[in-house]
């Protein structure tokens, strides 16, 4: 028999490499089984998307011909409004975390200003404040300022939660970049504000994408907050706009599929273009959370 | 010559008017809400009227007259604890399998799916498995009848003793994709000499994992568990999308019951109690967590 001393001795590098990993065959299977159940149910959606309701009484949850592309023009004319509103609400959402989250975290790292140390803290402490304790007041507050049924009513409280977060991450970037660029900027008279605009934002674009893509993430998946404070559906962003869309058409099972479905696919394409950021991300801040 | 203190503010003005923006936003959209909800659990408040002070008269009732508020703490836990064992516990045994497959190719290709959980919008997959619990035409019944298995066919999400069981198995086979990247991601930060050198030491197969690789990635699997405590205690919006709390209150969970009194029956302050008391839970465990932090900076 040879024992893992003896064969880890002999051979080029590159087999012992192998040897610590042995047994794909079973790994592969495993995770295979999970892969395809992990799908099933996203398998299932496009098979009943492409189905209209006689087809979907007569074979439930296998393809059926001829197929319904119809389903996903009408689902297109409802949802179409919802996605509008979302991409408004998250993606003003994301410009005033991005502007916000990088003037502090510039200043945070790079002006040393009497009482710096004491702001960070407020502004960290607030990780510890749950959405459940500010749900109730925050939405009596927005009633208050008159902003019920108004896109600033998502906009606003999501920029102040969104940014604690942004200027975790880039005042640990803006503090890793060489202090003495910065002072030999200044040296040749350029105020901070330059320094900011001109020279601290260009380097730290990658680290920019990663929080608008957590920002993003977060607003986009919002389910509740948005049906308290837009009384009006024709207002509402994707998330709580798929859920009122299978709610009304629940019988329709090819329409409500193919809504679903439509509905998935502004995610996946911000994926395709920003996989890296994605995964550096999800897994930095899940990290620094 | 050392400078006032009036002067280095001058100074630095311009440092403190790139924080005016974002105080001003957590000043009024963070701060003032949650000093507001603490403040406001101590009165008798509906929606517009400023309301009687009773002082901790709502966290009193909360825990001796609310059997409804005690059945949405049981619930969080059961919740908390299957998603530990589901999302830490699967998702370590996940990462594990695609870390030791050895070509890359199709290690690639695994990790690469692990995202399809997280982009996938959360409520698609909540109202997909709404869909698939469904009583007359969804997928699960009919698979169990298709297999011979009519008595183990249920109204899932509307049979008091099974919805709760329903909200928490749904997205079968709960693989948490953030969860198996960042433990992934720590199990290939371990140097390829201490698993080598534990070879030589006969470490193969289990033992390698539960005396190198467990030890060495505990800093992640402490983390998900923190993170998935609070994420367990605040969670809702699957039981909001898929039964509301309902059939009469067997799936609610705390932030649903608070929902429920502040915007379906108006009794706001007492909503903000819930609140304050899903906070201090909260709270327990971050400070847990800090402390873990605290023990891996030394």
């Amino acid at each position: 028999m040879v024992t893992h001393s003896e064969s880890l001795a002999g051979g080029p590098p590159q087999d012992q490499r192998r040897r610590l990993y042995r047994g794909d065959g079973w790994r592969t299977a495993a995770l295979g089984i999970l892969c395809v159940l992990m799908i099933a149910p996203l398998v299932m959606a496009v098979i009943i998307s492409l189905k209209s309701p006689s087809q979907f009484t007569r074979v439930p949850f296998l393809p059926t011909w001829p197929l319904r592309w119809e389903n996903y023009e009408f689902a297109v004319q409802i949802i179409s409004q919802f996605l509008l509103n979302s991409i408004i609400t998250s993606g003003a959402t994301v410009i005033g975390v991005l502007l916000l989250s990088s003037l502090a975290a510039y200043s945070f790292a790079q002006i040393r200003f009497p009482g710096r140390t004491f702001v960070f803290y407020a502004v960290l402490a607030l990780m510890m404040v749950p959405a459940s304790l500010t749900l109730v007041p925050s939405f009596v507050l927005i009633r208050d300022l008159r902003l019920i049924n108004t896109y600033w009513s998502l906009i606003l409280p999501w920029i102040a939660g969104g940014q604690i977060i942004g200027i975790l991450i880039l005042r640990a970037f803006f503090e890793s970049l060489p202090g003495e660029m910065f002072d030999a900027c200044r040296i040749d008279g350029a105020s901070d504000w330059q320094i900011y605009w001109y020279v601290a934002l260009p380097l730290t674009r990658s680290m920019l994408g990663v929080v608008a893509v957590l920002n993003i993430l977060g607003t986009w998946n919002n389910l509740i907050w948005p049906t308290l404070t837009l009384p009006e559906r024709k207002m509402w962003p994707l998330t709580p706009g798929l859920y009122s869309y299978m709610e009304q058409y629940y019988t329709s099972y090819g329409r409500v599929m193919a809504g679903l479905l439509l509905g998935s696919i502004p995610l996946v394409i911000l994926f395709v273009f920003t996989s890296r950021l994605f995964v550096e991300g999800l897994t930095s801040g899940a990290i620094k959370t | 010559m050392k400078k006032t203190l009036w002067e280095r503010i001058w100074e630095t003005k311009t440092g403190y008017l790139m924080v005016v923006p974002t105080l001003a936003f957590l000043l009024v959209f963070q701060y003032y809400p949650a000093v507001s909800g603490l403040y406001r659990s101590m009165f008798d408040w509906n929606a517009g009227l400023a309301g009687n002070f009773v002082g901790f008269s709502n966290f009193v009732e909360l825990f001796t007259d609310d059997d409804v508020f005690i059945r949405s703490l049981k619930n969080m836990a059961l919740l908390t604890i299957w998603y530990l064992l589901a999302f830490v516990g699967l998702s370590t045994g996940v990462a594990v399998l695609i870390h030791r497959i050895r070509n890359e190719g199709s290690k690639y290709f695994f990790r690469l799916f692990m995202i399809l959980p997280v982009i996938i919008p959360a409520v698609v997959l909540i109202l997909l498995w709404k869909f698939i619990y469904d009583s007359t035409i969804g997928p699960l019944n009919a698979i169990l009848i298709g297999v011979g298995l009519q008595d183990w066919t249920h109204a899932w999400l509307a049979e008091p003793k099974i919805a709760i069981y329903a909200v928490m198995f749904r997205n079968f086979p709960w693989i948490d994709g953030i969860s198996v990247l960042i433990l992934l991601a720590g199990l290939q930060a371990i140097p390829v000499e201490i698993i080598e050198s534990g070879l030589l030491d006969g470490a193969s197969g289990w033992r390698r994992l539960r005396y190198i690789e467990l030890p060495l990635i505990t800093g992640q699997i402490k983390l998900l568990i923190v993170l998935t405590i609070m994420w367990g205690v605040q969670e809702y919006s699957a039981v909001w999308a898929m039964t509301q709390g309902g059939p009469i209150d067997s799936t609610q969970v705390p932030g649903m019951w608070m929902y429920f009194n502040a915007f379906r029956i108006s009794r706001m302050g007492y909503a903000s109690a819930i609140g304050v008391v899903m906070f201090l839970i909260t709270l327990v465990a971050t400070i847990l967590n800090m402390r873990y932090i605290r023990s891996q900076e030394y």
